[in-house]
């Protein structure tokens, strides 16, 4: 294990709380909704970002199939089924944070995803490479996302 | 010196620095180190986007960067992610080497030779066959860290870089990687 990884082995109660909180999927969707839509109120950037997070899941399913990288956790009762690389939480996180890098807003978005990525190790379901690999997805999914905007946005100029 | 020779000369540095991390630090830490370069990059071009003058910004801005670049800082972006996509991906160092030889050295050397090459690819007129074939001889050195299969890999990157409209700091690594996963 990675000293990034191990350093984040904290325990505290309200810290675990929290994390255990997040780590359940339909709850941190839900989050990060609220968190889009508070973010942004352009319903064309919102329908950008959504698009771009579809994308940030589908690639890291794909990535967590063929990679197929054991949990850290493996062994433990409350550790998750599926692999650990990358971890999907992370990738989510970092995607929402990149799509507000021109706002005044994104030094929240960088603490929600660096807090993300730390409470994921804490709960010793994942280590720094996956968060990195994370990191990695979300800044490919928006580069893809924005390349097909800005060829559906020419078209739409085009057609008039 | 011109910006384009300047910022292929950094890119290299930069990039043989990386490189020089993982051999004496191992993966993990040159992880480390290249994550934390993005998150204060993005915070940085956060700053810019916003309007904020911060004066070594500026100035690496008006030394390094790409005329008509998309954001402030967006090549580098795109290469440190490409850096930290191969460290994620491949766990073995000697791979990791081989591809972040290619990516740095490659770019840089076809850059500076291409700028002076007269025959154009036939399928991307903003890249010359001089350039490509340079990419390839500069990445051949990934044969120093994995031998005869330093030679397949150098031969794709040198085809994926040559794509036009890609952004190749990320398409070469996602090519070396799978290379690297389907060998």
């Amino acid at each position: 294990m990675d000293a990034i990884t191990a350093a984040s082995a904290v325990s505290d109660p309200t810290l675990h709380l929290i994390s255990t909180f997040i780590d359940n999927a339909w709850v941190y969707a839900a989050i990060v909704l609220v968190l889009l839509f508070i973010g942004e109120r352009r319903d064309s950037k919102r329908i950008k970002i959504m698009f771009s997070l579809a994308l940030v899941v589908l690639v890291g399913m794909a990535v967590k199939a063929s990679l197929a990288v054991d949990r850290p956790c493996i062994g433990q009762s409350s550790c998750p089924a599926d692999y650990s690389f990358p971890s999907m939480h992370a990738a989510v996180a970092f995607a929402l944070m990149i799509a507000f890098l021109d706002k005044k807003s994104f030094i929240f978005y960088l603490l929600f995803a660096l807090f993300v990525s730390f409470s994921r190790m804490n709960l010793g379901f994942h280590t720094f490479r996956d968060v990195c690999g994370g990191l990695v997805i979300a800044l490919v999914a928006y580069y893809i996302t924005d390349r097909i905007w800005e060829r559906l946005e020419k078209r739409g100029a085009k057609h008039g | 010196m011109d910006k384009e020779t300047g910022r292929q000369l950094f890119h290299l540095i930069v990039g043989l620095f990386a490189l020089g991390l993982l051999l004496h630090f191992g993966r993990s830490f040159t992880a480390a180190a290249v994550f934390i370069v993005i998150i204060i990059g993005t915070l940085l071009m956060n700053l810019r986007l916003l309007g904020f003058k911060i004066p070594l910004v500026t100035w690496f801005e008006k030394n390094f960067e790409r005329e008509g670049a998309k954001l402030p800082g967006w090549g580098s972006a795109c290469y440190a992610a490409g850096n930290l996509m191969l460290l994620t991906f491949l766990t073995d160092t000697y791979q990791i080497a081989a591809c972040m030889i290619i990516l740095a050295l490659g770019d840089s050397v076809s850059t500076i030779i291409g700028r002076l090459g007269k025959n154009k690819i036939p399928y991307n007129g903003s890249k010359t066959v001089e350039g490509s074939l340079a990419f390839f001889i500069a990445s051949l050195s990934a044969f120093l860290f994995i031998g005869p299969l330093g030679i397949a890999l150098a031969a794709l990157a040198t085809v994926v870089e040559s794509i036009p409209e890609l952004e190749d700091n990320l398409t070469i690594p996602i090519a070396c990687i799978a290379l690297m996963l389907i060998l």
